[in-house]
């Protein structure tokens, strides 16, 4: 009977203990895919987050205090907001990370703008997230507007310089797939395009379900379309090139907008030797100049040596600059509490070019990074290697598209 | 007048192609009776099976029809016989709704087998273009072109000449009067279903070397399949035929000189009309035979 009170005691003494450990670490809610059809990129986004988790922890937490992840797994947007309430009035978080897909953002974020919880996104790249108006919310990562830009700015400041003419006697055509994805991203580009007063002479939405693009193929050829700009996922993508081959079609360069040209499976089920010189603009990847984005090799390893594989996509390594960022705002912060995050936020002051993307930081009223801008990349031999801007640059950029 | 050659000719090949898927589902459609929304999905499997003869074994995907062609027979069969056989005598619903099971099922099948993936079968030969004239068109799609007028002459010749043809045109035309000839009805349904998928089996053989395989791939056919099918006017191979030719060429054709993303919106609307002008489809029976 006695040692029966005393194992009562020594249980009850430890539980209670365990309030006051808790108390040391924070709460950090992790709000990604971590199954179903998005679960792949979600897991990789969630890495580099977890890696900037385990390296600030060893550098000693926040203040003082560990942090310590709480997991949501969001696999469609219902389940995001089911997640993302039980992360603010379950586990009460301080603040969540997430979540690489714009749909599961857009819902998880209006829990925690409601809820006063700080919601990081390090992903999401749909402008409407931060053009709420919310408070809480900040992200970044570029947004598909940025990618918009930089795509069409590309033409008139790498395609055109390279091929010695002026931006405005290229003939330059959009082309995307017809649901939300491409609808943005080509409305944005045919803005920017009208702004610099370049020469865009078709625009043709498609369906990404199709199974034959030679009729937009033959329109590209006999409007004598120069520069291509394509928004697309990866069946679509590699129809495009192949078609583009057997119908004699060589324009002088074709961007894509990340989505199905980033994928390693595209380059290889079109042949690497007819993706040569396709462009591309996506969050920062691997083969970037050190230079210009310091930490991204020291971020490799650290990688590898804790999954004992090489990075799947860029995902991760955007989610761990992010973090790392917003990180370093909750320690200027004087307390975790919504407002004083967001003044913390607002000063946030990181220049171009010192962090492992290579983007700065520096956040608008409406939460975004205005310093995100994502690079142009090339296909070049089988690999994906920065081209523009030149500090960024591993190798020249090539004109042309597919064997000459 | 060069374009509209070239485009033409595109919208036949592209034409030839959905004959094929077609023609295996009129099959289906027009003797059981049954509408089997896993046609796209029986593609699918087997292109997964072509790819992998190929990986694997590195076998010629034109050489894996053969067995392509075995297998998905086999695999419409049972079909036939363990899924819609039981709910033959039930409410032609439940029947859709057992061939939407399936097609879910497999969908998610591939998807947890080979993952979102693209794979590729890699005959880059069969991707040349053949010039004629000035026109192009790849050797692959030249195959699937002959192909499929031999395979709507070869069912047409075995529906008319021989003794099990003229049994399953005898249970299309009337089930129960078959049955008092003798017919074994159960089991025509159980070839005819085979049959169907069959053709399936030699699709995935000769368009694997054009499309990547992905688990939603047969969702990218399976409409159009049924605006043919009906169409055609259900039961007649000649008309299934014909039908995949028009929608081809108006899929091409629509693509260019309207918007790429618009030629589902003409080929409905062809469809509507004939839906509205001749119910029975272009080629149909008239009103009874349905």
């Amino acid at each position: 009977m006695k040692v029966l009170i005393k194992a009562a005691l020594a249980a009850g003494l430890a539980l209670s203990a365990a309030p006051s450990f808790a108390q040391d670490t924070i709460k950090i809610g992790a709000l990604y895919p971590f199954s179903g059809g998005l679960a792949l990129l979600g897991d990789e986004s969630f890495r580099g987050l977890e890696i900037a988790v385990e390296e600030r922890n060893a550098a000693g937490g926040i203040n003082g205090r560990k942090l310590e992840i709480v997991r949501g797994d969001a696999v469609d947007p219902n389940q995001a907001v089911g997640e993302a309430r039980r992360l603010t009035s379950v586990d009460k978080v301080s603040v969540i990370f997430g979540t690489y897909s714009s749909s599961l953002s857009l819902a998880a974020t209006q829990v925690a703008e409601l809820a006063g919880v700080p919601y990081f996104e390090l992903g999401a790249v749909s402008d409407p997230i931060t053009e709420r108006g919310f408070k809480n919310v900040y992200r970044t990562n570029p947004t598909a507007r940025m990618f918009a830009n930089r795509m069409v700015s590309a033409v008139a400041e790498a395609v055109a310089p390279a091929l010695g003419v002026d931006p405005k006697s290229l003939k330059i055509a959009i082309i995307h797939e017809d649901s939300l994805y491409g609808q943005t991203v080509a409305g944005y580009q045919q803005a920017r395009a009208k702004e610099m007063g370049l020469n865009v002479v078709e625009t043709l939405p498609y369906s990404a379900k199709s199974v034959d693009l030679t009729p937009v193929i033959l329109r590209l050829k006999s409007a004598g379309v120069d520069v291509v700009l394509q928004t697309s996922y990866q069946n679509d993508t590699v129809l495009f090139f192949r078609q583009m081959k057997e119908q004699g079609f060589k324009p002088k360069a074709v961007m894509g907008a990340g989505g199905g040209y980033s994928l390693r499976d595209t380059m290889q089920a079109v042949g690497a030797e007819n993706m040569e010189g396709a462009l591309n603009v996506d969050f920062t990847q691997f083969r970037t100049n050190p230079k210009a984005a310091p930490g991204i090799d020291e971020f490799v390893k650290k990688y590898e040596a804790k999954y004992g594989m090489a990075p799947r996509s860029g995902h991760s390594l955007t989610n761990y600059m992010g973090a790392k960022v917003f990180f370093d705002a909750m320690a200027a912060a004087k307390d975790l509490s919504g407002p004083a995050i967001r003044e913390a936020v607002m000063a946030v002051d990181v220049p171009e070019g010192t962090t492992a993307t290579g983007w700065g930081a520096k956040f608008d009223e409406s939460g975004q990074n205005v310093r995100a801008t994502p690079f142009l990349m090339q296909w070049q031999g089988g690999e994906l290697v920065t081209v523009f801007p030149p500090e960024a640059a591993v190798a020249e950029m090539k004109t042309g598209v597919g064997a000459q | 007048m060069d374009v509209l050659v070239q485009l033409i000719l595109n919208g036949i090949m592209l034409g030839a192609m959905y004959a094929i898927i077609s023609v295996g589902l009129t099959l289906i459609f027009g003797i059981v009776r049954v509408v089997n929304f896993a046609h796209g999905e029986f593609l699918m499997v087997g292109m997964y099976a072509v790819y992998l003869l190929s990986h694997h074994f590195g076998l010629h995907p034109y050489v894996s029809a053969v067995p392509m062609v075995l297998m998905l027979f086999a695999i419409g069969a049972l079909v036939q016989r363990f899924i819609i056989q039981p709910l033959l005598g039930a409410d032609e619903h439940i029947q859709i709704f057992a061939t939407v099971g399936l097609s879910t099922a497999l969908i998610n099948l591939a998807l947890l087998i080979f993952g979102a993936d693209l794979y590729s079968v890699q005959e880059p030969g069969l991707r040349k273009p053949l010039s004629i004239g000035g026109y192009t068109v790849l050797y692959a799609q030249v195959v699937i072109f002959v192909s499929a007028l031999v395979l709507v002459a070869g069912l047409h010749l075995f529906m008319q000449k021989t003794p099990l043809g003229r049994a399953i045109r005898a249970t299309a035309q009337n089930r129960n009067a078959a049955q008092l000839m003798g017919v074994r009805v159960d089991r025509i349904y159980v070839i005819a279903f085979g049959l169907g998928a069959a053709c399936v089996g030699l699709a995935s053989a000769l368009i694997s070397p054009l499309f990547p395989v992905t688990p939603t791939i047969g969702t990218y056919f399976v409409l159009t399949a049924f605006v043919v099918v009906v169409l055609g006017g259900m039961r007649s191979m000649y008309g299934a035929f014909l039908g995949a030719m028009i929608i081809g060429i108006v899929d091409s054709l629509s693509g260019y000189y309207i918007a790429p993303d618009l030629k589902e919106v003409v080929y409905f609307a062809i469809f509507i009309l004939i839906l509205i002008f001749k119910p029975t489809g272009l080629f149909g029976f008239g009103r009874g035979t349905e």
